[in-house]
């Protein structure tokens, strides 16, 4: 068995017979399926055909050396792509068995149930009670007490309750970089996603504020499926159940991640695990 | 040991051990080098104070020129309405009274049109238009002022005459305060022509600064709310204003300062009449446009006087607009911290 099994082609039944780990969990379900995805920057493919599931409750890890394509799959997975006009994607992205690449999809929709959180902490220039309110105000609207109890709620799902609780009306920007990072998370949380997407979400963030935030992954995943694109090997490694190696706008590898940092089955994951490129 | 503070160059060039031990023509270089360095110095610093020297200058030639006229009329020359060259008896009212209200009514056209043109561009506009009503709009900041003033005099107050006003004097006739303010006759040239000129000539400040600065709203910012399911619209109201608002003020109190100062289209269209009238409809004056039209006729020490103390008012009061833009955006930037 190396690398992805695609012989099931893009239409196939809904059901994870990637790798080899197929069977060993039973319960999983597959939250998203993405289907043989080619993506474009202009007349430039950054992926060929991508075929990777996310699964309910589990964490999926995305590695690779820079510029192989795991932001690319990350972003096409809500269509934040859409906001630029020379990028396209092709193929299938199959959330709960529906197509999210059909342009009929509600873009605003899609987003509110796959939520991300970005390389750079993104607070948003309004208070840190605004921060996490707006994302709410979006789709409920409720009653004063309501929304301090959603709020309150989405900053203790971020760990950040204590810190912030007696300056809920300080601007955003006043947090440091690590707290920022929770505060995004607690935005991205409020709005009850499905799915939340990380992009490198510790990257720019001291070891304390990673530790952090790695263990609130671990919290959420109990709830959502989560995927990450990281650079830092032992944080795929602490953090995920799966993991998938990308080189070159190829999937090289998926499998558990047990199994993807034990013993990988293509000499290329190997060579990157071990640090001997990338 | 040079002090710490000390450029760099200066230190290299004090450096006495070193110029002592290099050889003749060296230090001939040397020398060339601290007199370039020096007579720089004192270039930059000129061309500094030659900016105060010119700041001062006016000011002073301001307040000179408009004595005579503040000793005869004293504090009365800001409150009274009169405009009486034969009996030589002025007060700048009017003229205060008219930039104002045509500055205002300047901005709060040329805000919101030159916000929605700005988040068009920068947000919605396909790329392919982009540059040429970028372009357009370039074009437009260039057209010299005489040639909105002929185009104002000769075809849009004629066309403000047929259509918008006697459709506005229709409107608002049966409502109390809106009729006074819409009261006829149409006569085309007015404060409210004025004022529309003056908003389509500061629309293209406004436009551009809007423009580059929620363009330099970071990317990923946008898509952070977009990530949430903002609309367009949501993204532009919470995120993209609330982080340009700094810029955008700066813009804004950029074209209220053209618009105060404006004098040649001005002076065409709004008919050039010494009085406060209820109607926008109604001719009126400017400071700027007071003095342009009057200058050469006038006659008398105390009649040019009274025409330099209009422009020291005039000088005052964009001087205090751009230092309440300065405290605005200082007290903002502080705010966000």
């Amino acid at each position: 068995m190396t690398s992805v099994d695609l012989s099931n082609g893009p239409k196939s039944v809904p059901t994870p017979i990637i790798g080899t780990h197929a069977g060993l969990d039973s319960e999983l379900e597959e939250k998203i399926s993405v289907r043989n995805v080619n993506f474009y920057y202009g007349d430039n493919r950054a992926l060929k055909s991508i075929s990777v599931p996310l699964y309910s409750q589990r964490v999926t890890a995305f590695i690779g050396p820079s510029g192989c394509g795991k932001s690319t799959l990350l972003r096409i997975l809500n269509r934040i792509y859409d906001l630029y006009p020379n990028q396209r994607a092709e193929g299938e992205v199959l959330l709960d068995g529906d197509n999210i690449l059909d342009p009929a999809q509600d873009l605003n929709l899609l987003r509110a149930r796959v939520g991300m959180v970005f390389q750079k902490p993104t607070p948003f220039p309004m208070s840190i009670y605004e921060n996490i309110a707006f994302g709410i105000r979006l789709y409920d609207s409720l009653s004063k007490s309501e929304l301090d109890g959603r709020v309150e709620s989405a900053l203790k799902r971020a760990a950040l309750w204590t810190e912030v609780k007696d300056k809920l009306h300080a601007n955003g920007l006043s947090l440091s970089g690590g707290q920022q990072q929770r505060l995004c998370i607690a935005r991205t949380v409020a709005v009850q996603p499905e799915v939340i997407l990380l992009d490198e979400p510790c990257s720019a963030l001291d070891p304390i504020s990673t530790a952090k935030i790695e263990e609130l992954i671990e919290e959420l995943k109990t709830d959502y499926a989560i995927a990450i694109v990281t650079h830092n090997m032992q944080q795929a490694a602490r953090v995920s159940d799966y993991t998938a190696f990308m080189y070159l706008g190829e999937l090289v590898e998926f499998d558990t991640t047990s199994k993807m940092f034990t013993s990988p089955v293509d000499t290329r994951t190997q060579d990157y695990i071990t640090g001997r490129f990338g | 040991m040079p002090s710490r503070r000390m450029p760099v160059v200066d230190i290299a060039l004090r450096d006495v051990p070193a110029v002592a031990a290099t050889p003749p023509d060296r230090k001939r270089v040397l020398a060339r080098l601290r007199l370039t360095n020096s007579s720089f110095r004192t270039l930059t610093l000129l061309a500094s104070i030659l900016v105060l020297v010119i700041l001062g200058g006016v000011i002073i030639a301001l307040i000179e020129g408009s004595l005579p006229a503040l000793r005869q009329f004293g504090f009365g020359f800001l409150v009274s309405e009169r405009w009486n060259p034969v009996t030589e008896n002025f007060g700048a009212l009017a003229p205060i009274y008219g930039t104002v209200v045509t500055s205002i009514i300047a901005m709060m056209i040329a805000v919101p049109f030159g916000l929605l043109i700005a988040v068009f561009l920068t947000e919605l506009c396909p790329p392919w238009l982009r540059r040429p009503i970028g372009i357009a709009i370039e074009l437009l900041a260039g057209i010299p002022s005489i040639i909105y003033g002929i185009w104002g005099l000769f075809v849009f107050a004629p066309f403000l005459q047929r259509t918008l006003q006697p459709a506005l004097i229709d409107l608002f006739g049966p409502i109390p305060v809106l009729s006074t303010l819409f009261a006829g006759p149409p006569y085309g040239i007015g404060t409210l022509t004025a004022g529309l000129i003056l908003a389509i000539m500061v629309l293209p400040f406004i436009t551009s600064i809007s423009r580059d600065v929620f363009e330099a709203v970071p990317p990923v910012l946008k898509e952070a709310a977009y990530g949430l399911g903002c609309t367009t619209w949501e993204v532009v109201r919470y995120v993209v204003i609330p982080f340009a608002r700094v810029g955008v003020t700066g813009g804004v109190m950029l074209g209220l300062g053209r618009a105060l100062g404006e004098t040649m289209a001005v002076t065409f269209v709004i008919g050039n009449a010494h009085r406060i009238s209820g109607s926008l409809l109604a001719p009126g004056t400017t400071i700027s446009a007071t003095i342009a039209n009057e200058f050469t006729e006038a006659l008398g020490d105390l009649y040019t006087s009274s025409l330099v103390a209009l422009g020291l008012i005039l000088f005052v009061i964009t001087f205090f607009v751009l230092a309440i833009a300065r405290y605005m955006l200082m007290r903002i930037e502080r705010r966000i911290g």
